[in-house]
């Protein structure tokens, strides 16, 4: 009974992992610049462990070390399962990795062995440990105490989130709300739901959670104005990984852009450097000029965190500038290691693409007429290439222009409102025209309730088949219009 | 003797000249056994009754005499087209009209008549003549219609249906709904559908279509499912894409009719479906309309250039366009240009197209009176819309069922209405 219920939400999941799995599953990262070292020390818990573990799959040159460390990460915890799968994928992957290479070989020597030992103890304690907890409940709720109650179910989550179960946590998590007693208590249950809804990807109960929190009444009365930022930049991060997730990446860009630097300790989710280069590229992806300029260059919270990302500072800077081609250049420069990143990686594509067009756009904004072989240099494609690109662009309605194929130059396109009006209007006015006589129709339809139905005959023979079955050979034999 | 097929006479003939037309049709609803099993004396009966006077009665005995099943044939068939059309140029309107059932199996009858012996075309004025008889109003919708589209589509000789599909319809003739299977209704539209295609009003056709899958489902008809898949084609060649259903089509057809018509779907997405269901398309008999489609989509994409583009060679035409050739590209661009459905010029000195601005400036007084017309037929229709609208709200019934909520609430203020009205 437990158990069909643990598995009812993790089903709504799979397909959402699968589709996930699909896209990003094609692609394999070569040659990354990442120091893996210094990127998993970022994070903590479920965070690091799926982050490695996302590098791992996509990544050959850094699969090793990844599974390494992710193994070694994941004997602090009781997570039993994720270890023994860990360590399949470690045999696979030097299995795979074969011979030619001296180096992998060299690092096979001191690939971790599986510990049977260590799974059965941890499953063990894990067990007791789990025991305890449980009629250290009972006896709480025994003696209806609220407060303890509600660190029981806390501790309860804790510890199944630490075993990998992670629905389980967040039943836990959710159980804690009937005796949450302020409004501290409801935000850090709130947070706690929301951690696990991420690993989840269950992105809307994050925003549901997060919207939850931040309309705890006494939200900005929580003592201590430090810790009231830090739990607003950590919903506002959670946030906006869900809306950058569901692909909102305006509201995506927004949220993160609300995150506070010196409170961004959030490593059981994301590191600062992650909300740089999301926040960042989101809102180059969808902010206009005017916007980018206000919130983003001369944010002052948010430079910080762009200090992190040189290289994004430079890329947003130089699309401000109008100078695509480098923007466009340093774009491909960290697509690799973008692509390594497991939350971004789906979405780069389009990203990139709305990056794109918005510099295509903003280009030629000001002109009348523009050659496009100057264009096609300032964006380092062909001029062919660029060609198509525009067309897409203008049959989007996104570019008001017309290309002059012969001369290589596009051309701003000068509407005649007033014939576009008239074409309006008279189009409108045919469809109204379709549709109210539609309407009567269907009003004298029902008024004489014309409607399909099975007359007569038993039962259906077949589902589908109706009145006109009967009939069906009458029209088939005229189908032999004169067309 | 007072055999009953006598006293079916005499009913007739005092009913008729007492004019209490209502009960001679219960009567004739239950004298056709009596009429069946006499069938070999109707011919006299017929003598004895007067076209004009009697028609209710000549009507009933006509309908038994030619629905009488095949093996019986004693009767000569030959003199049934000129029975009926005697019947229906000379017969009470008035008089028929309380039995409109009996009216369209006549109909139906001749219909089937004709098309057994493959000589449509001779229906087509009777039933013009029939239809226009029995209608109450011009925009009024009766089963009959569905047998002149056959005839029409059979004899291939589409222009005498059109003033009949031309106009909108806004009431339905009895005889087509309440009990009655909707198959004369669908199968109006359905043909109606076809012939708009064949006469290339696309735009018309589709609306055809339409109607005929968003009428009201229990269940799918086969009419429904091969009309859904001329709405795809022709949706296909109008728009280029398959629009989407109104929301209120029944939930059994979305469910049933887009598994049942894949290949039509596929058509969409790949150039190559066409050949890949062949088969099917054949077998449904709409290989000409797959071909016109396919035909519709070069030049959709090439309408599409004429966005994009103010000058493009025609080698980069044929290659945007799939098509195999500057010379393909070339025929395809001019004829279009002669069809009026893209303006362009074509130098053929280096191979280039110059696509330019439509030259409609919304200027000229012809585009003032169309648009004047269009302006007068959405205000009818609007006028139209309002006199439901009046019609519904002095409805006793919908009075009843709207007031009905708040009658507990307003004991004591009903009386005082009452007291006002009695003022």
């Amino acid at each position: 009974m437990f158990e069909m219920n643990t598995a009812e939400p993790m089903q709504v999941d799979v397909p959402l992992e699968d589709n996930e799995n699909n896209e990003t599953e094609c692609y394999v990262v070569e040659n990354p610049t990442l120091d893996l070292e210094t990127y998993a020390a970022s994070y903590t818990g479920f965070a690091k462990l799926y982050r490695l573990m996302f590098v791992a799959d996509h990544c050959p040159p850094l699969r090793l070390e990844a599974l390494k460390m992710a193994i070694s990460h994941v004997m602090t915890t009781y997570n039993v399962s994720l270890y023994q799968t860990l360590h399949k994928k470690l045999a696979e992957a030097v299995a795979s990795a074969g011979l030619p290479d001296v180096a992998v070989q060299m690092g096979s020597q001191d690939i971790p062995v599986l510990d049977t030992m260590w799974v059965e103890s941890k499953t063990k304690k894990a067990a007791i440990k789990l025991e305890k907890l449980d009629t250290d409940l009972k006896n709480y709720k025994t003696n209806s105490i609220k407060e303890s109650i509600r660190r029981g179910h806390d501790d309860l989550g804790d510890h199944y989130l630490d075993c990998g179960d992670l629905t389980s946590a967040l039943k836990c998590y959710s159980r804690a709300r009937d005796y949450c007693t302020s409004g501290k208590h409801i935000i850090m249950m709130c947070l706690n739901v929301v951690k696990v809804s991420v690993y989840l990807q269950n992105w809307a109960h994050v925003l549901n959670y997060v919207s939850k929190a931040e309309g705890t009444p006494d939200f900005n009365e929580v003592p201590g104005k430090d810790t009231n930022q830090s739990i607003l930049t950590r919903l506002k991060c959670a946030a906006g990984l869900a809306e950058l997730a569901t692909k909102k990446y305006k509201s995506a860009a927004k949220h993160f852009l609300a995150a506070s630097i010196d409170h961004c300790d959030y490593s059981e989710l994301l590191s600062s450097n992650n909300v740089a280069v999301y926040g960042g590229l989101c809102a180059l992806a969808t902010f206009d000029r005017s916007e980018l300029q206000k919130q983003v260059i001369v944010s002052s919270s948010f430079k910080l965190f762009l200090e992190l990302e040189p290289q994004l500072r430079d890329i947003i800077f130089k699309f401000y500038e109008s100078k695509y081609a480098s923007c466009l250049r340093l774009l491909d420069e960290i697509r690799d290691n973008l692509l390594l990143d497991m939350y971004l990686a789906p979405h780069l594509n389009s990203l990139y693409m709305q990056i794109r067009n918005r510099a295509l756009i903003q280009y030629f904004s000001p002109y009348l007429s523009a050659d496009m072989r100057l264009m096609a240099a300032a964006f380092n494609r062909t001029v062919n290439a660029l060609e198509d690109e525009l067309m897409q662009l203008i049959l989007d309605g996104q570019i008001q222009a017309r290309i002059d194929s012969h001369n290589k130059i596009l051309y701003a396109k000068d509407v005649d409102q007033r014939s576009t009006t008239f074409e309006r209007s008279l189009s409108m006015g045919k469809e109204y025209q379709r549709r109210t006589s539609m309407l009567i129709l269907r009003a004298a339809m029902l008024k004489n309730q014309i409607h399909v139905k099975n007359t007569g005959r038993d039962t259906g023979p077949q589902i589908g088949e109706a009145p006109g079955s009967s009939t069906s050979l009458t029209p088939r034999t005229f189908d032999t219009v004169p067309l | 003797m007072a055999s009953p097929l006598e006293q079916f006479v005499n009913n007739v003939r005092t009913m008729s000249a007492s004019g209490s037309f209502r009960e001679l049709c219960d009567i004739i609803g239950k004298s056709d056994e009596v009429l069946q099993r006499n069938s070999a004396h109707l011919n006299t009966v017929l003598e004895t009754l007067d076209i004009q006077q009697h028609s209710l009665g000549v009507l009933a005995v006509l309908v038994a005499k030619f629905s009488l099943p095949q093996g019986t044939n004693d009767i000569d068939k030959s003199t049934m087209f000129q029975q009926i059309h005697d019947f229906i140029n000379n017969c009470n309107g008035e008089q028929v009209r309380f039995s409109p059932d009996l009216y369209a199996n006549l109909c139906h009858l001749l219909t089937d008549h004709l098309v057994e012996i493959k000589q449509p075309i001779r229906g087509i004025e009777i039933l013009k003549k029939a239809i226009r008889k029995i209608q109450l109003f011009d925009s009024q919708l009766t089963s009959i219609h569905a047998d002149l589209c056959q005839l029409c589509l059979l004899s291939k000789c589409m222009k005498p249906s059109l003033e009949f599909l031309d106009t909108d319809v806004t009431g339905i003739g009895s005889e087509l709904g309440g009990n009655n299977d909707s198959k004369h209704f669908l199968l109006y539209y359905y043909y109606g559908g076809m012939i708009y295609t064949a006469m290339k009003n696309y735009d018309r056709a589709l609306y055809f279509f339409e109607v005929v899958v968003t009428v009201p489902a229990m269940v799918v008809s086969h009419i429904m499912l091969e009309a859904y898949k001329k709405y795809i084609l022709v949706s296909y060649i109008l728009h280029g894409k398959i629009l989407p259903m109104p929301k209120y089509v029944s939930q059994v057809v979305c469910r049933f009719l887009k598994p049942l018509s894949v290949a039509y779907h596929e058509l969409a997405t790949s150039q190559h479906a066409a050949i890949k269901h062949r088969e099917t398309f054949v077998r449904d008999k709409n290989m000409g309309l797959v071909n016109q489609v396919l035909g519709s989509m070069y030049k959709k994409n090439i309408q599409r250039l004429t966005k994009t583009f103010l000058t493009l060679s025609l080698s980069d035409v044929a290659s945007r366009v799939q098509l195999s050739g500057p010379a393909q590209a070339e025929s395809y661009i001019l004829n279009m240009i002669e069809e009026g459905e893209i303006y362009a010029m074509i130098n053929q000195k280096d191979g280039m197209v110059v696509f330019l601005d439509s030259p409609e400036k919304y200027a000229s007084p012809e585009t003032l009176c169309v648009l004047e017309q269009q302006m007068a037929a959405c205000t009818k229709l609007h006028q139209y819309i309002q006199e439901m609208d009046e019609q519904i709200q002095v409805n006793p019934q919908y009075v009843k069922k709207s007031v009905g909520s708040h009658d507990e609430d307003i004991p004591a203020t009903s009386q005082n209405s009452k007291t006002t009205y009695s003022m």
